[in-house]
């Protein structure tokens, strides 16, 4: 409610900002006609897809751009001053005193081999040259301004001894231990789990309001954005195409591209039916293909005309604050939008599969990592053997044909649940069936029908595929090696499967480096289906993907599943995208599933306290939603130690419902209670007090 | 009511080879009056306002418009800014109405903030009109009522009292000695969501007291 006081200008103003990067085929401008200012206090988040020029900007702001890039054209400045033309010596002082960066991998900030001590104490005495005890004392009370736990033995300990949530904390108090005037931060939370990522957002939140600092936020999360920025840009192909307030932008975005983002990000709150994604066709253009004299939106928007084809949209003001690129913002309705033929497959109801024999059927699966003991009696074989029990006491069923989707955060044996069943690790006790074959053997001993049976599509396309070798050798390889067409049909074969997944027969004969991430990950899923599995495991197959291609990815696994009948199980560690894609919902916490059910029942109440906490920190792109507030505090526990009783109990928010803030956790392992026939839940709380909880998220 | 929480945190400020024309283009820009000079780490040197940008004409009188033009050009606020050790300066620990006076006493427009020997922020005149804008509720909807009471113990608590009485709150408040009569006390209170004529007839009835001014705030 204060006014603004002091220094009306706004403390970052950019004006047709213009960057551009040499290379071989000449000046090529990555980013240009960038305008936006940020005020004291304000978050601007900028958001777009990969290769928009979002990190241009950010380090165009403060010169990093590298030898072979600079700024060509416009004005930048900071608190009235121009940065552009300044000396490298002026800028360092400037970055030292006044503007500060974070970035998404905070180990890579870090020095591993300095103390956190050290490094937050060396900020304080060489640029404002505090004696080192005050410097120190400073270090500690920001530690615990950014709700560091134990600051001042952190101070002690090495970047890699401390978690990653941790890390990324240590490097925020590093950046406002000089208490600067803007904040630049770019992807600070898409490294982290999402119960981390939501700690952590909140603390810039609070930050903001103490320090009155200007932040600008670089992220693809609109989810994200909904939750920290005040002010919004949308960037496209190195352009601003609209700009505006946070629930401006969510409640009636103005330009197609913005209106097509949000078709495509998965939303918690609706139900299934109403969470179809659509893609945008098409994909963003490299720098030196935009079009030029043209919309640069164009070749990819459903509304466009000869007019977008031949003339440049400027900016324009639709409403006090509010500005969009796109010369008909006025006259398209998004409510009245109809995807184009054959952009969205047709989603048959996929009834059926219940009451069938399932596919996969595993009781009581465990799998253990051996760990080497550090005592001396382990070197002659007579230490006591440690092990990392990573999948414990696993049961569950999926029927032909429907998805299973598994989450979880990281280090809760989703993708060695995964490996298990693939036969990549072998199981240590416990009953896994296949179409009635017993899977506990490693895949080495597996009959090479049963390997045909079982495919899988991993998260990192990148590395899942040999460099060396054509896209079409690699697709044909599982079709050779399984003989699933004679060997003269091979060629056939594959360019049948690259239609499949949406790629032209001339794909065959490029090399992976020549493809996208999105196309890479459409060849992994060829592959995958190549031998015409029962039962696919796709371990996050679209966490590294952007969200257009995401939504495009993501459509197509469901449309290929119709088609074959193919079961799924689905890994992620994104519960909105679970939520679109699975019948069933699995969620794993330190190797145990603590509760599964049909995906419907997962999202409403009686919730597992794991599973409420997760849903309560997934960012929701909607500013109006309102979702309760769980933070889950630490790290998951070390599995070579899993807690005694029920191994959430050290982090459960809601242990308090139970006699002597329930003692029975730490004591007893957890009954399985059945809500329904299919849906059940690990938990001592009593089902009725479970089902009387609100539900986390509730949208206006 | 702190120093620290009507302060300006990261101010505008300047460096000490900033050249004049530079810094007036800034403060121009950012609509300031007062530019710290800082080194390295935001280490105060120096302060310069407006006032100490006017050259006196004398200083000029004897050069041509060209001589003018690089007297100028070479002047920078390091030439022209108050020396560290004359810039008078506050804590953000310490309570508003301190600084105040501090400012008062000096007949100067601006503190500068400090941490050590850092400028943390800036305090101007303009921050305490806010301020005692705030104190009075001036920003927000209502009715102002200002009430005169003798100079004794338990009147204000009677006024409270009876606002209280009838379940309505006070949003702000302020009092100060009559102007030129030591015997009473000038009681400013702000009451929202109140009918006027209500308000007025409750503080009418206390006795001793006397309603001097009542008015709606939009």
């Amino acid at each position: 409610m204060t006014m603004k006081r002091h220094g009306h200008a706004p403390i970052l103003k950019l004006r047709n900002a213009a960057i551009s990067y040499e290379t071989r085929y000449g000046d090529i401008e990555a980013v240009r006609n960038v305008s936006f200012q940020v005020d004291r206090a304000e978050t601007f988040g900028v958001v777009g897809e990969s290769g928009c020029g979002k990190s241009t900007v950010a380090f165009g702001i403060v010169d990093f751009l590298g030898p072979n890039g600079k700024i060509v054209g416009g004005s930048i400045k900071f608190q009235g001053r121009e940065l552009i033309g300044r000396s490298q010596e002026e800028l360092r002082k400037l970055r030292g005193d006044q503007i500060s960066m974070v970035y998404q991998d905070p180990m890579q900030a870090l020095n591993p081999s300095v103390t956190i001590g050290d490094q937050l104490t060396e900020v304080l005495t060489v640029h404002r040259g505090i004696a080192k005890k005050e410097a120190r004392g400073k270090s500690i009370r920001m530690l615990e301004r950014v709700y560091m736990p134990d600051p001042a033995n952190v101070m002690e300990r090495y970047p890699h001894q401390i978690s990653g949530g941790q890390q990324q904390r240590v490097v925020i108090a590093m950046a406002l231990l000089n208490n600067p005037a803007l904040l630049i931060m770019d992807e600070p939370t898409t490294a982290l789990d999402v119960t981390v990522e939501a700690v952590v957002l909140d603390l810039i939140e609070d930050l903001k309001h103490d320090f009155d600092t200007a932040i600008v936020y670089i992220t693809h999360d609109l989810g994200v954005v909904a939750r920290v920025c005040n002010r919004v840009g949308v960037m496209y192909a190195g352009e601003m195409v609209e700009v505006g307030s946070v629930e401006a932008i969510y409640d009636a975005p103005q330009h197609p591209y913005t209106q097509g983002l949000m078709r495509c990000v998965p939303k918690l709150g609706s139900t299934k039916e109403s969470s179809i994604l659509y893609p945008i066709r098409g994909r963003v253009p490299a720098p030196k293909d935009r079009p030029e004299g043209a919309c640069i939106f164009a070749p990819r928007c459903d509304y466009s005309t000869d007019r977008c084809h031949n003339e440049k949209p400027q900016l324009r003001e639709l409403s006090p604050g509010h500005s969009a690129r796109c010369f008909y913002s006025e006259t398209i309705d998004p409510s009245t939008w109809r995807p184009p033929d054959g952009l969205v497959p047709e989603f048959a109801s996929r009834a059926g599969g219940n009451g069938q024999e399932p596919i996969i059927r595993l009781k009581d699966l465990k799998t253990y990592y051996e760990q080497e003991s550090r005592s001396v009696l382990s070197l002659v074989g007579l230490g006591e053997k440690l092990y990392v029990k990573a999948v414990d006491d696993v049961s569950l069923q999926v029927p032909p044909g429907k998805t299973l989707g598994v989450v979880g955060e990281s280090g809760c044996g989703k993708s060695t649940l995964a490996k298990t069943i693939i036969g990549l690790e072998t199981p240590r006790a416990g009953e896994a069936q296949f179409l009635g074959f017993d899977i506990t053997v490693p895949v080495s001993e597996r009959d090479v029908k049963l390997i045909e049976e079982l495919q899988m599509v991993f998260q990192n396309p990148d590395s899942t595929m040999n460099p060396s070798y054509n896209v079409g050798h690699q697709i044909g390889r599982p079709l050779r090696r399984f003989n699933v067409v004679p060997s003269d049909q091979v060629r056939d074969e594959v360019v049948r499967l690259l239609r499949a997944v949406r790629l032209d027969a001339s794909y065959c004969d490029r090399l992976p480096r020549q493809l996208s991430g999105g196309e890479k990950q459409r060849v992994g899923i060829a592959r995958a289906f190549a031998s015409r599995p029962d039962l696919v495991l796709c371990d996050e197959p679209v966490s590294a993907l952007d969200v257009s291609v995401q939504a495009a990815v993501l459509n197509l696994l469901m449309e290929i599943q119709q088609e074959y009948g193919t079961t799924m199980m689905f890994i992620a560690h994104d519960l909105s995208v679970v939520r679109f894609f699975s019948d069933y919902v699995a969620v794993m916490y330190l190797g145990h599933i603590v509760e599964i059910g049909p995906a419907e029942d997962i999202y409403a109440p009686p919730y597992q306290p794991y599973t409420e906490a997760l849903l309560s920190a997934v960012p929701i792109p909607d500013p109006t939603a309102e979702q309760k507030h769980i933070r889950l505090h630490g790290t998951v526990p070390s599995a070579l130690n899993p807690p005694s009783g029920c191994v959430f109990h050290t982090r459960c928010p809601r242990r308090d419902l139970l006699p002597d803030g329930g003692k029975i956790c730490e004591q007893d392992v957890p009954p399985w209670q059945h809500n329904s026939d299919e849906h059940r839940i690990m938990c001592h709380i009593p089902l009725e007090e479970l089902r009387k909880m609100d539900p986390v998220v509730t949208s206006r | 009511m702190f120093v620290r929480d009507y302060m300006t945190r990261h101010p505008v400020m300047g460096d000490p080879t900033m050249s004049i024309v530079e810094a007036q283009g800034i403060m121009a820009e950012t609509s300031v009056r007062h530019l710290p000079v800082v080194e390295t780490g935001k280490q105060l040197v120096g302060l310069v306002t407006r006032q100490r940008m006017r050259i006196p004409p004398t200083d000029l009188a004897s050069l041509n418009v060209w001589e003018i033009t690089r007297f100028l050009s070479n002047l920078t606020l390091q030439d022209v800014m108050v020396k560290r050790d004359a810039v008078i300066t506050i804590e953000p620990d310490v309570a508003l109405e301190e600084a105040a006076q501090v400012m008062t006493r000096h007949r100067i427009g601006c503190l500068p903030v400090m941490d050590g020997n850092t400028v943390i922020g800036i305090i101007t005149e303009i921050d305490m009109m806010a301020q005692l804008t705030d104190l009075l509720g001036g920003r927000t909807p209502g009715i102002r009522a200002t009430v005169r009471m003798p100079n004794r113990k338990g009147e204000l608590a009677k006024l409270i009292g009876a606002i209280a009485d009838n379940g309505w709150g006070i949003y702000a408040s302020g009092g100060v000695q009559t102007p030129k009569d030591p015997s009473h006390w000038d009681c400013v209170i702000k009451v929202r969501n109140v009918p006027q004529a209500e308000l007025v007839a409750v503080l009418e009835r206390i006795e001793g007291q006397k309603l001097i001014d009542v008015r709606q705030q939009h």
